[in-house]
């Protein structure tokens, strides 16, 4: 009965107001990205997610996710040396040699895919962790910065761009994302720009990270020569070198190094190259790694 | 235009996934700013008098908590929050080093937000969540003043931050953020230093600890401060307290970053963080 | 068949709508606002309105806002609907610093501004925003003052200089007679007062003027210096109008005077 009298006794213009969020839904220029994601019917999503993945406690565990790596990137005075290995691991197995970890982020300052020795305007990510998270979510981030450049007419900075893939990753927290990330870049605003950020929402700014299984065997090379007022030259070979050291040393990272320098007008990309003849240039000719040798 | 998702108070997007709930983040931050100036002095000032002294009483309680809580959470334990109100000022002083596991990523992180030209806020906790709480509230507290004119009293601030804090520990995803407020009243322009836990307790206090150092320098300081000392005794008193943590605490948290509020607003102190000191 | 001219979200038969032509009537009848760009500086000048004398204009709300440290804006138009859309611009501003850390472009907040503007024009049951403003400021590192137009049909336009409000035409046509691009300081505000003068007679009292440099916030000048900028105006009408008085008499060439102070309403 009272559903009935309240049925008619609703004043005649009350449907005339539309609230904000549908005005917001009906007038807004632009839809908001679809970011749902179906899930799995259980309580606790995240320890679901560890148990079906970890293969630490579990080795038979049904999915194994691609881990293991190591990346690193520095700023120095000429900019900015990223550096990546390029091996995917999946529990004890090598799924691939030839990852490129190294990812360009906004597409529209990159022009056509173009294949020139030109610097190539734009941010770079590396990625660890896990390589569908990484992927995924650059590519996410990659369209954020191309709307942003085109709302804005200028390209977005490097805080920008990691503010937003950051505020993305701390959205998911506790969903069993797993992304250890830097974002390099220059922009006439903010000069050379590094950032950390990984899945647990942590975003850092910095002069120099090394993110992965093998971060410590990097940092170890890579702390020990630094300097900001290194050359061009230098800063290219540290860089190979610390990923060199911790490709020998990590059994999670191998394959071929790649190599780029973020520079004012761009990025350049220095070669993709294969790690063993660069370790035994480095034994031989340099008489480092002595370790590896049949005579003891 | 931002999608949802990249709005403040990103926890409330995870919400929404969880329930999905049709809720903006955006018309949080109006929610709350509403519940801020909807009924200005009203909610503001009543609130100082009746929550200090119930969380007075619930401090006690929670610090037996974090006794227990501090064995589990190491990470947390290992940042070093330290502050110190005196006659005219307030000092507070952050850890410099941002750790992950094994490794230090940074050795020179800011864990120190400023709220507004009198109100600096420093925090340890949970990586993501910190940074992300403080500057929420920094956004809301900027807000504050751009609508009305008119900065929030530390004591406003405080219990603005402590409301929130307890909000979000009854969510599905609370901040788990430990925080130290220090503010000069720009009206009485009298010191004030407000200790705030991830519990959400809140304590007005002359000095106050988080983490490890709250066992190595609470005790100094109950033995060495008092109320009117000035800035210099302040800053030799932090002197005290950090030398017997890099005496005595087996972390090196790459030194203090030390920020002191007066009446003229927030400024570093450089301090000589390489000074080695001798265990007697 | 009727209603056009009431209801919102209907066209007339002639492509009018008639409630977005309204709410550009309203804000003619809005207090003038004058906004001028100088080489690395941006003012904003307000005829304030007059008030009775038991009000208290030190703390009545004025027409020049504050939208984010580096932002600001004035209106012409309907008082209560601009803090309505200002406080929108500042949650919008403080939502982009959150979100990308840096704060928002000068364009970007117009863009939004004139975005909401136009979202009240199309939409049932609501009724358009009956002001136009001025958006000025600086972006992040960046020396180049901007300086914005938004209508409340939702259309944004970029200034040299311009003006809205009472007799906005009248102080257009001013400026567009003086105004020179690379202006310092002085110079700027002395244009952006000049220019109010042309319409308000009341003098200093009855204005108010903001200024923005690049990586500062907003400064309003202060009621004495308006004051004195006023007078030195004034002092140099007066000699000019003395100057042409003498030589109006030797050639007898045709007197200039100043058309008045445009269609007064209140």
């Amino acid at each position: 009965m009272d559903k009935l009298v309240a049925q008619y006794s609703r004043p005649p213009h009350q449907n005339e107001m539309y609230s904000e969020q549908e005005q917001q839904d009906l007038t807004a220029s632009v839809p908001p990205l679809s970011l749902k994601f179906s899930l799995p019917p259980v309580d606790n999503r995240s320890a679901f997610l560890r148990a079906m993945t970890d293969d630490h406690s579990n080795p038979s565990c049904p999915i194994k996710l691609a881990h293991g790596t190591t990346t690193l990137a520095f700023r120095f005075q000429g900019g900015i040396i990223v550096c990546t290995d390029s091996r995917a691991t999946a529990g004890n197995w090598i799924a691939s040699q030839t990852v490129k970890k190294v990812i360009p982020v906004s597409r529209l300052s990159r022009g056509e895919d173009k294949k020139t020795n030109e610097p190539t305007p734009g941010l770079l990510g590396t990625m660890a962790g896990g390589a569908a998270d990484c992927q995924y979510w650059l590519r996410y981030l990659s369209q954020q910065c191309t709307l942003h450049e085109i709302r804005h007419k200028r390209r977005i900075t490097v805080a920008a761009a990691s503010k937003i893939l950051a505020n993305l990753t701390y959205a998911y927290k506790g969903y069993g994302l797993s992304m250890g990330t830097m974002l390099a870049g220059m922009t006439p605003q903010e000069g050379p720009a590094l950032y950390y950020i990984d899945s647990d929402g942590t975003r850092l700014p910095g002069n120099l990270f090394c993110v992965g299984s093998g971060q410590t065997f990097a940092y170890g090379v890579l702390d020990a020569e630094y300097k900001y007022e290194l050359t061009e030259e230098e800063a290219l070979n540290l860089g190979r070198r610390a990923i060199l050291a911790a490709m020998h040393r990590d059994a999670y990272s191998g394959g071929f190094i790649n190599l780029y320098h973020v520079k004012e007008e761009g990025w350049v990309h220095h070669g993709f190259d294969d790690m063993n003849p660069i370790f035994w240039d480095t034994k031989l000719q340099k008489g480092e790694f002595s370790n590896v040798t049949s005579a003891l | 235009m931002y999608g949802v998702l990249e709005r403040l108070g990103l926890r409330r997007s995870k919400l929404q996934l969880f329930f999905g709930r049709k809720k903006s983040a955006k018309r949080r931050l109006t929610q709350q700013v509403a519940d801020l100036t909807g009924a200005p002095g009203v909610k503001l000032t009543a609130r100082p008098s009746s929550l200090n002294h119930y969380s007075h009483s619930s401090s006690l309680i929670i610090y037996l908590l974090v006794f227990l809580f501090s064995i589990s959470c190491n990470a947390t334990c290992k940042e070093v929050l330290l502050g110190i109100a005196g006659k005219d000022f307030v000092i507070l002083a952050a850890s410099k080093a941002a750790m992950r596991g094994p490794t230090v990523l940074k050795a020179e992180d800011d864990k120190t937000r400023q709220l507004n030209k009198h109100t600096l806020m420093a925090f340890s906790g949970e990586s993501g969540d910190t940074v992300q709480f403080a500057e929420y509230i920094q956004a809301n507290a900027a807000l504050y003043s751009m609508r009305n004119d008119t900065e929030l009293s530390p004591s406003a601030v405080a219990n603005f931050v402590r409301g929130e804090l307890a909000r979000s520990l009854r969510s599905r995803s609370p901040y788990t953020v430990n925080l130290l407020l220090g503010g000069i009243d720009p009206v009485t322009e009298k010191p004030h230093l407000y200790w705030v836990d991830y519990l959400a307790s809140l304590a007005p206090l002359p000095y106050a600890a988080h983490g490890y150092a709250q066992y190595y320098c609470l005790s100094i300081l109950d033995k060495h401060h008092h109320p009117d000392c000035s800035l210099e005794e302040g800053l030799a008193l932090l002197t005290l307290c950090t030398d017997e943590l890099k005496r005595r605490l087996p972390i090196d948290y790459k030194g203090m970053l030390v920020k002191v509020v007066t009446k003229d607003g927030v400024r570093e102190i450089p301090v000589d963080n390489d000074k080695v000191v001798r265990s007697a | 068949m009727s209603g056009y001219d009431r209801a919102l979200s209907v066209f007339s038969p002639d492509g009018h709508v008639f409630q977005v032509e309204y709410a550009m009537e309203a804000v003619k009848r809005g207090t003038c606002a004058v906004g001028v760009k100088g080489k690395d500086i941006v003012v904003l000048g307000c005829e304030k309105r007059s008030a009775l004398k038991l009000q208290d204009t030190r703390i009545t709300p004025s027409k020049i806002a504050l939208v984010d440290e580096h932002a600001c804006l004035a209106f012409a138009g309907l008082n209560a609907d601009a803090r309505i859309l200002i406080d929108k611009a500042r949650l919008e501003a403080q939502s982009h610093r959150l979100t990308v850390e840096d704060p928002a472009s000068i364009e970007y907040i117009t863009k939004y501004i004139a975005g909401v503007q136009q979202r009240y024009t199309q939409s049932g049951g609501v009724r358009p925003f009956g002001i136009s403003t001025l958006v000025v400021g600086f972006d992040k590192n960046d020396s180049t003052p901007r300086l914005y137009q938004t209508e409340p049909s939702g259309i944004y336009s970029a200034w040299k200089a311009n003006a809205i409000g009472r007799s906005s035409k009248t102080v257009r046509e001013f400026l567009e007679r003086n105004h020179q691009d690379d202006m310092d300081r002085e110079q700027t505000i002395q244009l952006t007062i000049k220019s109010l003068l042309e319409v308000v007679q009341t003098g200093a009292k009855n204005i108010e003027v903001a200024i923005m440099a690049p990586g500062k916030t907003l400064e309003m000048l202060p009621d004495d210096q308006i004051e004195s900028y006023v007078k030195t105006i004034e002092t140099e009408k007066q000699e000019e109008a003395a100057k042409k008085k003498t030589r109006a008499g030797t050639t007898t060439a045709a007197i200039l005077t100043r058309p008045g102070g445009g269609e007064s309403t209140d």
